[in-house]
């Protein structure tokens, strides 16, 4: 749709703007598209249509982020917030702007105030969570995960991702976690998960190898690292049968056969 | 020790780090180089890469998976991993960040030559205007002091592509949307009937 509007003729576009079809995605996509002069004609045309719109302005402001201006924007999203105290697209918009300029820690602080407003907003907290794991800040991203669980107990992306966060935190309790959280996900997910096969077996291995076999009742959970390695031999021979001898040689350097 | 070597990096290996670079645009991206030291120990020899990650590259259960896969299947043609490529997010962005040296580090444990390179993403904006023929990414190697040092600011080349007209071969790829075909370990785990060898790629 984006692509389209960009060969179609200017006053066509104009046109159709003047008579307020898809007032936001126009604008927008020239501006994702790096088409600035065509942003700058159509926040132009709603200008003159929305003068004291509010979702005119934040185009305003999108403009200005988009063209690198990013005083201006600032400038512009706080007198728009003096308005719009509870506005959640300009918060973000904030947070955005703080992680395109590189201001990681002031896009982290931006987004925990946003979210001490809304909490509810599960695609702030996974941002959040993302932005805490580039910075190997694992332990928060951990919190967030559970913040996500709790709220969502049944979408096992969090549970996944909360079980590779623990993993990499490491230490015989979280492994130990990781390994939950990496069934629970198979459970939601009807036993076919790739990743949280994998994430079975590895978690397997990494507490054999920190509790050197000393943990004799241990005996269901190498069950459960085996049936993993099972499924993902089942799956790989079914679809990527050229990889089936690497899969297996890889499970058997984890001491897990498939 | 790794400051003496000479790195030298073969055409395809070199065209797939930056195409997977540019299929993910808007995140870090990251790759293991495979290939083999001289017998000397005074060069290296980067003969192919495998695009990893371009999500939540800080994780560490699918680094694992696929450096033991890697490892597995190129210890049979007698290479290992040499090395590890790391593009960051933001176009401004110089910085080594830590993931990057960590994992260097990890390698470095196996093979103490490795190679960090980390794309030049100014370098590469400006390849269609010149005639650059060196690569577009910096090379990072750990010296005496083990912490990472890039190579070559004096001025001397460290790092080279074996075939001279790489970047024209790469810039024709980039106008033919090559990037689109290029699949990586991520792609692979979330549909495992994915090639992350890319064997098709150039053919």
């Amino acid at each position: 749709m984006a692509f389209q509007s960009l060969t179609t003729p200017k006053s066509d576009l104009l046109l159709a703007l003047k008579n307020g079809l898809c007032m936001n995605k126009w604008p927008v996509a020239a501006m994702d598209t790096q088409r600035l002069d065509m942003a700058k004609d159509y926040v132009k045309v709603l200008q003159e249509k929305f003068p004291e719109s509010k979702r005119v302005g934040r185009l305003e402001a999108l403009l200005l982020e988009a063209m690198g201006l990013w005083e201006e924007a600032e400038k512009a999203y706080s007198s728009l917030l003096e308005d719009n105290e509870l506005d959640p697209v300009i918060h973000k918009r904030r947070v955005a702007m703080a992680k395109a300029q590189g201001n990681i820690s002031g896009a982290i602080e931006w987004l925990n105030k946003y979210l001490e407003i809304f909490m509810a907003d599960h695609d702030a907290w996974r941002e959040l969570a993302e932005i805490y794991v580039s910075l190997q800040m694992y332990k928060q991203a951990a919190f967030c995960y559970e913040e996500l669980i709790l709220s969502q107990p049944t979408i096992p992306l969090y549970h996944l991702a909360y079980a590779d966060v623990l993993y990499t935190l490491g230490g015989i309790e979280n492994l130990h976690m990781a390994k939950k959280y990496y069934a629970s996900t198979i459970d939601l997910t009807g036993g076919k998960h790739t990743r949280a096969l994998f994430g079975v077996c590895l978690s397997t291995s990494a507490i054999d190898q920190l509790t050197k076999g000393r943990n004799k009742d241990d005996k269901e959970n190498s069950q459960l690292a085996s049936l993993s390695a099972t499924a993902l031999g089942k799956d790989y021979k079914q679809r990527a049968p050229n990889k089936v001898s690497l899969l297996a040689s890889t499970l058997r350097s984890l001491k897990l056969s498939s | 020790m790794g400051g003496e070597s000479l790195y030298e990096i073969h055409q395809n290996a070199y065209i797939k780090l930056v195409l997977h670079a540019l299929k993910h645009g808007t995140s870090a991206v990251n790759a293991a180089l495979i290939g083999r030291s001289s017998s000397a120990g005074e060069s290296v020899e980067i003969v192919d890469s495998v695009p990893l990650f371009h999500s939540q590259i800080g994780l560490l259960p699918p680094l694992e998976i696929a450096l033991m896969m890697i490892e597995e299947y190129y210890g049979e043609k007698g290479l290992s991993i040499v090395g590890y490529f790391h593009a960051n997010e933001r176009s401004d962005d110089f910085e080594l960040s830590s993931v990057a040296k960590n994992i260097g580090d990890h390698i470095t444990r196996y093979f103490p030559q490795a190679a960090l390179l980390l794309l030049e993403n100014k370098k590469l904006e400006a390849l269609p205007e010149g005639m650059d023929r060196s690569p577009v990414m910096q090379l990072y190697t750990k010296d005496a002091s083990r912490s990472w040092k890039l190579v070559g600011s004096d001025g001397s080349n460290k790092l080279a592509i074996k075939e001279p007209s790489a970047n024209i071969v790469l810039l024709d790829y980039i106008s033919s949307e090559k990037w689109k075909d290029i699949i990586d370990f991520d792609d692979h785990l979330d549909d495992i009937s994915k090639n992350w060898l890319n064997s098709e790629l150039f053919q």
